[in-house]
């Protein structure tokens, strides 16, 4: 009663998830649709693609697909493509009930790549399988983000819109008021001794994090190094020596009280237009913010390669970047991937979303375009798009699987403690390895610290999960993905 | 009267409240039950018997959602308890002047839209700029970091929600008070009884359904909580602020293991049950 009305959105919530179990009861497959005839799509399909199709998606994105729309249906008379901004919080919520309950989707769904390994091992029938589609164009894209969309058995189930290699923005006025040569941050060391010299001639702390979502930092400087969350088929890679390096330069942050922590997007923007921190290791899509959010600030920003973890290491990373892909339950898939293939395989359309909506293309032909050579006025003359350029085919592609999500819900926990609390990253981070072996049934990638904790896990697994990580895990695996469709390795 | 068959104008009359009931109620929380038991492997659903419960007495993340949950039950509902009491006896007093005016503003954030009340929220309580840190510097204190430390992010919490069910409270208070008639008090200070004499000894005792009903009602909102801490935290920092239901959302949606965030409503619903009916036993014991 206290809180009748709140509870109602409780009951909404919890009526969802029991709308989601009807699947359950009535035996029906949670993997989507099955019983259903999907409706054929593949090169067999012919004739003219006409109909009318929904596109789900927010922000940029959003903007950018209902500029395309108009193009494409002016070019194929008879098609309507209805973009629907479906907003970012709520965005993914809607999506997983309506793989779950098989039903309600659009025809078209923009999912970011971090997240897309867990919808693929969740609902393995929810999408259709383009893998005959886009064979063709497998080598075209960037490696990292193409690997977001290939299942554990190699099938393709999404296209690669936009990749976000991470470089480091830092403020060249608040660098030069501390005297700091940009070009002397070759790795992470020297990024912290610059943090500590900006903050005691300017006053500004050097980059800013959020306490409660972690999709940020942590996760990109594991990439950076190589791995993600689980590694070698699937086992948990928390409590690996990368891990710890990563955690240990968070720390190092947070006890030289370098870091400033902002609850949400909006904090991050505010306190960037205000001038906070002095750099931002983020990916290339943070570009559109600054340009659209805070023009006052233009000459003001630069874009330098990501600090390395020692002399040799990787300058770049990822963070986000997404894809386009196509639910089984969709009735017009054929329009919906011809109007994939139109915005995603054409290099015109790309370089345009490029400079309209600062999507940084995954289609790796677009990136050799003359536009993304030009001095950009933002940047203070620096042809910043080419930095990203060059940096994009060497992020080094990881191994995801569906449970990253309770990955990074873990993991924030052990970030929280060590960048806050300057708890001991190597004690957090055995912590929570040994919590999401335990949530997840899956081993840990290096048992160094103890080998009796597989029995003590065995109960806790969730059912027979672990029947099914085998090797090959449930993420794609580069290298190992029984596929012929992952790109070869680019120098 | 002799009872009649069921006739089809009665069928007519429960027809919809029957359907509705059945779709939207009995029917999920029927599936909901069943999933409680089943896990999600490659799309397919399997049977697991108990494993998502026992799951949970290991899961660190669960123990400490149950255990804000506790710290919040003990701190936050007795305190906002005592304040809407204050609020009641004040609100019902005649010498107070507008009564309307107050009592509608103090039972205004009980309506107000979630949306609006978090924003409030996080613009008062911004780390730098935010209004209750400017006053705060104003008297002295340093800047507080309100939502991004575990601590004060728990009182951050505890205070919001004070501030949006008390008035709440204080209204149903309000109401079981003026069902005690004025000669009560009139017979009290005729016995020589002090004005504190007589709300211990008279007015409370009397008062005690309703406070039962608020006590109730705030242990389950408090046992329910999601909205505030969504809003305010999402649960953090470092799960401070996590509490079961917010929990069974992110394992649920966000991390898309089903069945466990069913089993975990199960749970969530079962404890509801023995602390309500504990607190019927301990505290509506003399009702006759």
């Amino acid at each position: 009663m206290r809180r009748e009305l709140t509870r109602l959105n409780r009951r909404t919530l919890l009526a969802s998830a029991g709308a989601a179990a009807l699947s359950a009861v009535t035996g029906c497959a949670t993997g989507g649709v099955s019983n259903r005839e999907a409706v054929r799509l593949g090169p067999g399909a012919t004739g003219p693609v006409q109909g009318r199709i929904t596109a789900w998606a927010w922000d940029v994105a959003a903007q950018a697909l209902k500029r395309m729309a108009e193009k494409f249906e002016a070019r194929h008379p008879g098609t309507s493509i209805h973009v629907r901004d479906i907003g970012y919080d709520n965005a993914y919520d809607k999506i997983t009930v309506g793989l779950r309950a098989d039903t309600g989707l659009a025809d078209l769904l923009y999912i970011e790549g971090q997240r897309l390994p867990s919808y693929i091992g969740t609902f393995p029938r929810g999408l259709h399988d383009l893998t005959p589609l886009v064979r063709r164009y497998a080598a075209d894209f960037d490696r990292a983000a193409w690997q977001t969309g290939v299942s554990a058995d190699g099938k393709v189930f999404a296209l690669p819109w936009d990749t976000g290699p991470l470089a480091l923005f830092y403020r060249r006025d608040l660098f030069a008021r501390a005297g700091v040569d940009p070009a002397s941050l070759k790795t992470w060391d020297d990024y912290v001794r610059a943090g500590v010299a900006i903050k005691e001639k300017t006053g500004s702390k050097l980059l800013i994090m959020d306490p409660a979502e972690n999709d940020s930092l942590f996760p990109s400087l594991l990439q950076q190094q190589g791995q993600h969350w689980f590694k070698d088929g699937g086992k948990v890679a928390l409590d690996t020596p990368a891990a710890v390096r990563a955690l240990a330069l968070i720390r190092e942050l947070g006890r030289r009280d370098l870091i400033r922590w902002e609850r949400g997007w909006d904090g991050l923007v505010t306190a960037t237009k205000e001038g906070k921190v002095a750099t931002a290791p983020s990916a290339a899509w943070w570009s559109g913010t600054l340009t659209g959010e805070m023009p006052e600030l233009k000459g003001r920003f630069g874009v330098l390669p990501l600090p390395a973890f020692g002399a040799g290491g990787a300058r770049t990373s990822n963070n986000g970047g997404s894809s386009l892909c196509i639910p089984a339950q969709s009735e017009n898939p054929r329009l919906a991937w011809a109007f994939t293939r139109f915005l995603l395989t054409d290099k015109d359309n790309l370089v345009s979303m490029l400079r309209r909506e600062g999507l940084f293309p995954a289609y790796l032909p677009a990136l050799k375009d003359p536009y993304l050579r030009r001095p950009q006025p933002y940047y203070g003359g620096q042809r910043a798009w080419q930095v990203f350029a060059d940096l994009a085919p060497h992020i080094p592609p990881v191994e995801y699987t569906r449970d990253g999500p309770k990955a990074a819900d873990i993991a924030q926990k052990a970030v929280t403690a060590a960048g806050m609390r300057g708890a001991d990253p190597e004690r957090e981070l055995r912590s929570a390895a040994k919590q999401l072996a335990g949530a997840t049934g899956r081993k840990e990638a290096e048992a160094a610290h103890s080998g009796a904790r597989d029995s003590a896990h065995k109960r806790l697994r969730r059912g027979a999960r672990p029947a099914t990580a085998t090797p090959a895990a449930r993420g794609g695996r580069p290298g190992a993905a029984p596929s012929r469709l992952v790109p070869p390795k680019r120098a | 009267m002799v009872a009649r068959r069921p006739r089809l104008t009665h069928w007519i009359f429960a027809g919809p409240a029957t359907v509705l009931f059945a779709v939207f109620f009995a029917y999920p929380l029927g599936a909901s039950f069943y999933q409680s038991f089943t896990t999600t492997e490659n799309g397919h659903t399997r049977w697991a018997g108990l494993d998502q419960y026992t799951r949970m007495f290991h899961d660190p993340s669960f123990l400490d959602s149950m255990a804000n949950t506790g710290l919040i039950l003990v701190v936050q509902v007795p305190v906002m308890i005592a304040l809407a009491l204050l609020l009641a006896v004040l609100l019902n007093q005649s010498w107070l002047r507008f009564r309307g005016t107050w009592r509608a503003v103090y039972f205004l954030p009980a309506v107000t839209t979630l949306v609006a009340y978090a924003v409030v929220f996080r613009v008062l309580l911004k780390t730098d700029g935010g209004l209750v840190n400017q006053a705060a510097e104003a008297f002295g204190f340093g800047p507080v970091d309100w939502l991004n430390d575990p601590v004060w992010a728990r009182i951050s919490l505890i205070a919001s929600m004070t501030w949006r069910w008390a008035g709440y409270n204080a209204v149903i208070l309000l109401a079981g008070l003026q069902s005690i008639g004025r000669e009560q008090y009139e017979a009290a200070a005729v016995d020589g009884a002090g004005t504190l004499t007589t709300y211990t000894r008279v007015i409370l005792p009397q008062l005690r359904p309703v406070l039962l009903f608020c006590v109730i009602t705030s242990t389950i909102g408090t046992l329910q909580l999601f909205d505030e801490n969504y809003t305010l935290t999402r649960g953090g920092p470092d799960d401070a602020t996590l509490t079961p239901v917010l929990y069974l959302y992110k394992v649920g949606f966000q991390q898309m293991d089903f069945g466990y965030a069913a089993a975990i409503a199960w749970v969530v619903v079962a404890v509801i049950a023995v602390i309500s009916f504990l607190q019927f036993r301990l505290f509506g014991r003399d009702r006759k």
